[in-house]
């Protein structure tokens, strides 16, 4: 019972954030002298008006579920993986590797692609963990760095090692190898449905076996768990490798279904969009993929509102940092005593009615 | 004498419950007053209100006959109160010094006096004969030093009411006179002292009247002549407790763990183990006696796997362990009450449920297929018969730990470690911050699982339950074992003179 009510207090932040968010956002469109209510509805119908810009939706949000994922996958076992940016990158140079030098072919060869990309994302989140329980080093500090050094070697792969003729960017992947869409008429692929159903996945392992059982312990309290024989060190490092092959697979799934080629600029931005829609969503992996989608809705919705009603694109923008900015807020004054006070009022007063 | 201090109709309210309700409080000049309560009876709250951390909801405070409003804690500090906390609020990477004018207002340019500041600190320190090096830093100095080092500070700010939050509860028995006598130079200057504490001999022996509280309010303050501590007992718990009595026994059955000259960090003499070599056989309670900070948390710690010994070994069951991690100790029916239950004992955001199963969720009773499905339908089962059977008072076993009180908390502890049906159990400091009821059951449930064949190693600076619960007691004096008494009858003179090492 509590605990639904515990759920029922974090989705009415988040859904509050959401409008609050697009209040202050329709005011902006208002003084841009735009009628906000258009506004939104192209922003809508952009996202999710017909078939074709639900596709474009959903294959925006594939590589978001993913990082989001990954973020949240560490953050339940306590640590702070901010490199998911740079395992997602890695993973899908892993992939563009064995996808081109290795002439792989057929739906095998796909599958191939996705596990080097998996375990390539997995090692390179190894590092911060190993630093982590073997010299105690700060891993959001290794996991950020750990992304330059991938967007970094990134850049030699697409203007070195794979390069396509004189052009900076990879050759592109074979179609074989390539991940097909679901629909021919959307965008999105079969990576979608990956990404959902890694959600569910992991929802079902930290809620439903012992092991995620105890990797939550050790996320909340790592002394407690010590003493109470949960081996925490190589809990720890398991969620960072599963943390980052998540990410690698989300970033050869990007490769292969959406990119299918390194270019500068490729997955930018993703890692920490990802650590904060895993916070929106309260480090629920259900939540999270929901958030993911809603993110990416705003993003592929912007352009039809920019271009029926002027509206610039950068007010989405200012849209989804509202609402990261509101549900952190909203999730520090849930913990506020004085507002545990007000709600146990409130639930008093109902209760004598 | 004349009054220093009134709290008239003082109540404190959170929510719909009344932390404090009508409290007449009245504290005269150059008297210890004490305030006597259970754990939860709102003595804290009310000196909370005094030092400003919170606003009474009604009442209100005369301090030498004039209405006040306390609404900050550096107001209080003006007014002249200063309040030493169980818990030293010290700087512990700062030197004495520069805890003594952390805060300190009587700087009015932009760079520290400190030659001044200096002087000043050590005229006070002369004053109440506090040998005291203001160079040191804090980790440097023992609990009692640091007691005085708060002390100091209080009245170098200005203090003439100082309230003192179970400053004993540290201290060993020379340190206690030494705070005792320094309690009666200041009452004998005219200052007041609040005096908060549990231990009845200590409360008889130092106050002028005592104020108890029960429930969050005042039941009667009474000046401490012809009381013992049974009528002070009576009113603090409100109803008659007849003292427990456990009966002692020799344990004639087999060893279940010992320790093999045992060392670690030996070279300091603060927290550390000194070649310890003890046993503990099924169907015994031995208890561990000694002042806190003497090896008695590594102790706990080396038996229950979480630290290595840097020296010699451990024994289970009259085989050397080889493997030194707590699970593999789990593995071996060792069984820990662990001295910090919030930091060590329990998950504190998720629920009784899951805290009741924390050991044991790999177990084919809470789980299919070794782990991989968890049976919430019989962990919600357990949880319910256990939330039962240990009497823990929540509303639901859905709840967090954490929203639980300190008692039901350890008997969140005492359900899962006592129904893993465990070979040894080591507790310590199993009844700390508990109230009356509370600390019998804890006890009871020692005692029981004693009988049933349980080996029991009882770690407590609490002098009085090692006497009263203990088979055998061993004392602990900086890492070293300084002697073994027997439970029946033990020499309570010579063991306190153990425990202060000698």
């Amino acid at each position: 019972m509590s605990n639904i009510l515990k759920n029922f207090k974090n989705v009415i932040v988040s859904i509050l954030s959401i409008l609050l968010a697009f209040v202050i956002g329709a005011i902006i469109m208002a003084a841009l002298g735009a009628s906000p209510i258009t506004a939104l509805q192209y922003l809508m119908i952009g996202a999710f008006g017909s078939a074709q810009n639900i596709g474009t939706t959903l294959a925006k949000a594939t590589p978001l579920i993913f990082t989001a994922l990954c973020a949240c996958f560490a953050y339940k076992c306590g640590v702070f993986n901010l490199g998911g940016e740079g395992q997602f990158i890695i993973g899908s140079i892993a992939s563009c590797y064995v996808a081109l030098r290795l002439g792989v072919t057929g739906f095998f060869g796909m599958f191939l692609c996705l596990l080097a990309g998996a375990l390539a994302g997995g090692i390179w989140g190894m590092i911060p963990g190993i630093l982590k329980i073997t010299r105690g080093q700060n891993e959001m500090i290794i996991s950020i760095m750990l992304n330059y050094v991938a967007t970094l070697f990134m850049g030699v792969v697409y203007t070195n090692y794979l390069r396509d003729g004189s052009v900076p960017q990879t050759v592109a992947v074979p179609e074989e190898v390539q991940i097909p869409r679901m629909f021919p008429k959307m965008r999105f692929t079969w990576a979608f449905l990956i990404a959902v159903l890694l959600g569910f996945i992991i929802y079902y392992f930290l809620y439903h076996t012992s092991s995620g059982f105890k990797l939550r312990a050790v996320g909340i309290n790592m002394t407690a768990s010590r003493f109470n024989g949960v081996p925490v060190t190589r809990y720890i490092l398991m969620s960072f490798i599963i943390s980052g092959a998540i990410a690698g697979l989300g970033g050869s799934a990007e490769l292969l279904g959406t990119q299918y080629r390194l270019i500068n600029g490729f997955a930018s931005g993703y890692g920490f969009d990802g650590v904060a829609m895993a916070l929106i969503g309260m480090l629920n992996p259900i939540a999270t993929v929901i958030v993911a989608i809603f993110f990416a809705a705003l993003r592929s919705g912007a352009t039809t509102m920019q271009a029926a009603t002027g509206v610039p694109t950068s007010v989405s923008d200012i849209i989804q940092a509202l609402v990261i900015v509101f549900s952190v807020a909203g999730m520090a004054l849930t913990k506020l005593p004085e507002f545990e006070a007000f709600l146990g009022r409130f639930k008093r007063k109902k209760g004598e009615e | 004498m004349s009054e220093l201090l009134r709290m008239e109709h003082v109540s404190k309210r959170f929510g719909d419950f009344y932390a404090n309700k009508d409290v007449n409080l009245s504290i005269e000049k150059g008297e210890v007053h004490t305030l006597l309560g259970e754990n939860g009876a709102g003595k804290s709250t009310l000196m909370n209100v005094l030092i400003g951390l919170y606003q009474p909801t009604e009442g209100k405070i005369f301090l030498n006959g004039k209405e006040v409003r306390i609404e900050t804690p550096s107001q209080a500090v003006d007014y002249g109160i200063g309040m030493v906390h169980q818990h030293f609020m010290l700087v512990e990477a700062m030197t004495v010094f520069e805890n003594m004018i952390l805060g300190d207002r009587k700087n009015k340019g932009l760079f520290i006096d400190k030659e001044a500041r200096r002087k000043e600190i050590l005229e006070l320190a002369d004053k109440y004969d506090f040998n005291i090096e203001l160079d040191k830093y804090i980790t440097e100095l023992s609990v009692g030093e640091q007691q005085r080092v708060e002390i100091l500070k209080a009245l170098y700010r200005g203090a003439d009411l100082l309230i003192l939050d179970e400053p004993s509860a540290a201290l060993t028995d020379i340190e206690v006179e030494g705070l005792f006598a320094m309690m009666r130079q200041l009452t004998a200057e005219g200052k007041s002292i609040i005096f908060i504490s549990h231990k009845m001999r200590e409360v008889l022996h130092i106050s002028d009247r005592i104020s108890i509280l029960r429930a969050g309010e005042l039941i009667a303050t009474v000046k401490n002549e012809n009381i013992d501590g049974q009528d002070l007992a009576n009113m603090m718990i409100g109803h008659e407790l007849s003292e427990a009595k456990y009966e002692k026994v020799v344990s004639d059955q087999e060893e279940v763990i010992s320790l093999d000259h045992c060392s670690f960090q030996k070279q300091s003499k603060h927290n550390s183990i000194n070649g310890v070599s003890l046993s503990v056989h099924r169907g015994e309670i031995v208890g561990i006696a000694g002042v806190d900070g003497n090896g008695q948390t590594q102790l706990a710690q080396l038996i229950t796997g979480v630290i290595r010994p840097e020296e010699g070994h451990i024994n289970i069951h009259g085989h050397e362990v080889k493997m030194y991690d707590p699970g593999h100790f789990i593995d071996m029916g060792v069984a820990h009450i662990p001295e910090d239950r919030n930091l060590q004992g329990l998950i504190g955001d998720m629920s009784i449920a899951e805290n009741m199963v924390l050991k044991a969720t790999h177990s084919p009773r809470f789980s299919f297929l070794n782990g991989w499905k968890l049976k919430h339908g019989s962990i919600r089962k357990n949880a319910k018969e256990m939330t039962e059977k240990y009497d823990v008072r929540c509303r639901s076993i859905n709840q967090d730990v954490r929203s639980l009180s300190g008692g039901n908390q350890q008997k969140i502890i005492l359900a899962r470690e006592f129904e893993s049906n465990p070979e040894i159990i080591v507790a310590a400091h199993p009844t700390r911050g508990l109230d009356i009821g509370a600390t019998r059951f804890v006890r009871d449930s020692m005692v029981e699982a004693r009988d049933k064949g349980t080996g029991i190693l009882l770690i407590s600076a609490d002098f009085d339950e090692i006497i009263e619960m203990s088979d055998r007691i061993l004392v602990i004096f900086e890492g070293q074992i300084m002697g073994e008494y027997s439970g029946q009858n033990p020499p309570i003179e010579e063991i306190s003179l153990a425990m202060t090492g000698k």
